[in-house]
């Protein structure tokens, strides 16, 4: 998922090049750090054997600088393609924001690409990522060599979601960057998308998200489920923070109204956006009594563990208190001392020990029985 | 589902930062470094100038994702400590919470037992603070607009105009 840091305004996203063996997936990443102006690239780290292919991955932070006013930096990251190395590959893919699955042109190498299609699906599958709402994009890369498959064969077979493609010559650079920008819009798309309204009340908006998912691409979907708060339209994490405080920690003696009406007009966004017959009114009443039995219920269990919480806290504090003034730790940090001598640290207990004269006489003997020297 | 995104509050980096000191302090280390399981810095501390600490956590995330991996292969849930030797300067690794991955540098003006026992406290002390990420209220954060992807576009062709 993108990482935004609030305190020093900074966007993250994570991108990985995905693809079978020797399709150009570090070239790429060569490419680009190559071409980059230096202030933006960070230093190009290849985890690779001594064949140089990648063991692990490569990576290259790319910072582009201030966007809207926060530093936003791309991380790439490379898999390695070898089958041999699914081990690795899957772990790279933990926590990815976009993909670009890099396939070999070449006609001799299409079972290759369908392969580790395959194998980006199960992987991404263990994670319990959905493919479907993943960034990606497929470049097809080699397009200057001879034997190369058509564009249309290869999409038939490689890219049947019909997801935007590239065609690429890697090492020269063609259509590298456009590659790059293409996924970098989809991620920065799907991050603030994710971080608006639609995500804030999941129990009631799923099914609602749910059908858009299949009609309508990420950026027309944000648009259409914006809540109103009874103030009028509210900054997305605001209602965020508001919503999910309710909901997890109990505080609901706040403002219940507001939050009654900002869920009703969920429903009623809902209703709109739903394409299938609205369900009988009384089920649906019955759902929302029953909903709110077990909202309070819940909020009366979390609002005990938040005072054992508290409990527990204070306890600690106490006990720190109580360990800074009783000063277990500075007793053991003087036993420890440094002696500048025998510059090792020495503790006064195994230095009061004397060595004992056995363990020497044993060394000698078994010096002499490996030797058969006196 | 794809989890989350990490969200990070400035209050939040604050009391992660303090805790950090106070493990450098107590610890007598070089520096420490918090950073998410997938390789973002979330905050550093100590002397970190003349590392590229960028590389570093995305480097130490890895290996620590294959210390997992390794871990559930001889039938572990997971190593929760890794500790690297060298000859002046030693890591210690150890997972905080579920999502990051506190590393603090120290040479042998301390000890393993010093950096362990306060990287424990400190943790311990972390994994409430990021607890805190949906608790907190935020008012006038500014959030992503929706033109930010466009922009950020845009920001690319400036950076890459001759090359395309």
């Amino acid at each position: 998922m993108v990482s935004i840091n609030y305190a020093f305004r900074e966007i993250c996203c994570k991108i990985v090049y995905y693809g079978p063996g020797l399709s150009g997936k570090t070239t790429n990443l060569i490419y680009i750090h190559k071409k980059a102006p230096p202030q933006t690239r960070g230093e190009l780290i290849s985890l690779a054997t001594d064949a140089d292919r990648t063991l692990y991955f490569d990576f290259l932070p790319l910072d582009i600088g201030q966007v809207q006013g926060f530093t936003t930096k791309f991380q790439l990251y490379t898999v390695p393609g070898q089958i041999y190395y699914n081990a690795t590959r899957k772990l790279v893919l933990r926590g990815v924001d976009g993909l670009i699955f890099v396939a070999d042109s070449q006609e001799a190498k299409l079972e290759e690409n369908i392969e580790s299609m395959h194998n980006l699906v199960e992987n991404l599958n263990e994670y319990g990522y959905d493919l479907k709402e993943l960034p990606m994009i497929v470049q097809y890369n080699k397009r200057d060599l001879e034997g190369i498959s058509s564009i249309e064969e290869l999409e038939r077979i490689l890219n049947p979601r019909k997801l935007p493609y590239f065609e690429a010559v890697a090492f020269k650079g063609i259509g590298v960057f456009d590659t790059l920008k293409s996924i970098s819009n989809k991620v920065l798309d799907k991050a603030r998308s994710k971080s608006e309204p639609e995500k804030k009340d999941k129990k009631e908006l799923v099914s609602a998200v749910a059908q858009q998912h299949i009609t309508t691409p990420a950026f027309a979907r944000a648009e259409e489920i914006e809540i109103k708060s009874p103030q009028g339209s509210i900054p997305v994490m605001d209602n965020d923070k508001d919503v999910e405080e309710k909901v997890h920690y109990g505080s609901g003696l706040k403002d219940d109204a507001g939050k009654t009406q900002v869920s009703n007009e969920i429903r009623e966004k809902e209703k709109e956006i739903s394409v299938e017959p609205v369900k009988p009114k009384e089920i649906l009443e019955k759902k929302e009594e029953l909903g709110d039995q077990e909202k309070i219920k819940g909020q009366n269990l979390i609002r005990n563990q938040e005072e054992i919480l508290k409990d527990m806290l204070k306890i600690k504090k106490t006990m720190d208190e109580m360990a800074l003034n009783q000063l277990p730790v500075k007793i053991h940090r003087e036993k420890i001392a440094f002696s500048p001598e025998e510059k090792v640290m020495v503790s006064p207990m195994l230095k009061q020990k004397k060595t004992k004269p056995v363990r020497i006489g044993f060394l000698r003997k078994w010096f002499e029985k490996i030797t058969g020297r006196r | 589902m794809q989890e989350e995104n990490l969200i990070i509050y400035e209050e939040q980096i604050e009391k992660i930062d303090r805790a950090l000191i106070k493990l450098i302090k107590g610890a007598e280390a070089k520096c420490a470094l918090l950073v998410d399981k997938d390789g973002h810095l979330i905050t550093r501390q100590g002397f970190t100038h003349s590392l590229d600490t960028t590389a570093l956590a995305a480097l130490l995330a890895g290996s620590f994702a294959s210390t997992r991996e390794i871990a559930r292969l001889v039938g572990e849930p997971e190593f929760s400590v890794l500790f690297h030797q060298g000859k002046r300067d030693h890591i210690h690794i150890s997972l905080v919470g579920e999502r990051s991955i506190l590393v603090v540098i120290f040479d042998d003006r301390t000890t393993i037992g010093m950096v362990r026992l306060y990287a424990k406290e400190c943790g311990d002390e972390l994994v409430m603070v990021l607890g805190q990420t949906t608790r907190e209220k935020k008012k006038e954060e500014k959030t992503i607009d929706s033109d930010f992807a466009a922009s950020a576009e845009e920001r690319l062709n400036d950076i890459f105009k001759e090359e395309s």
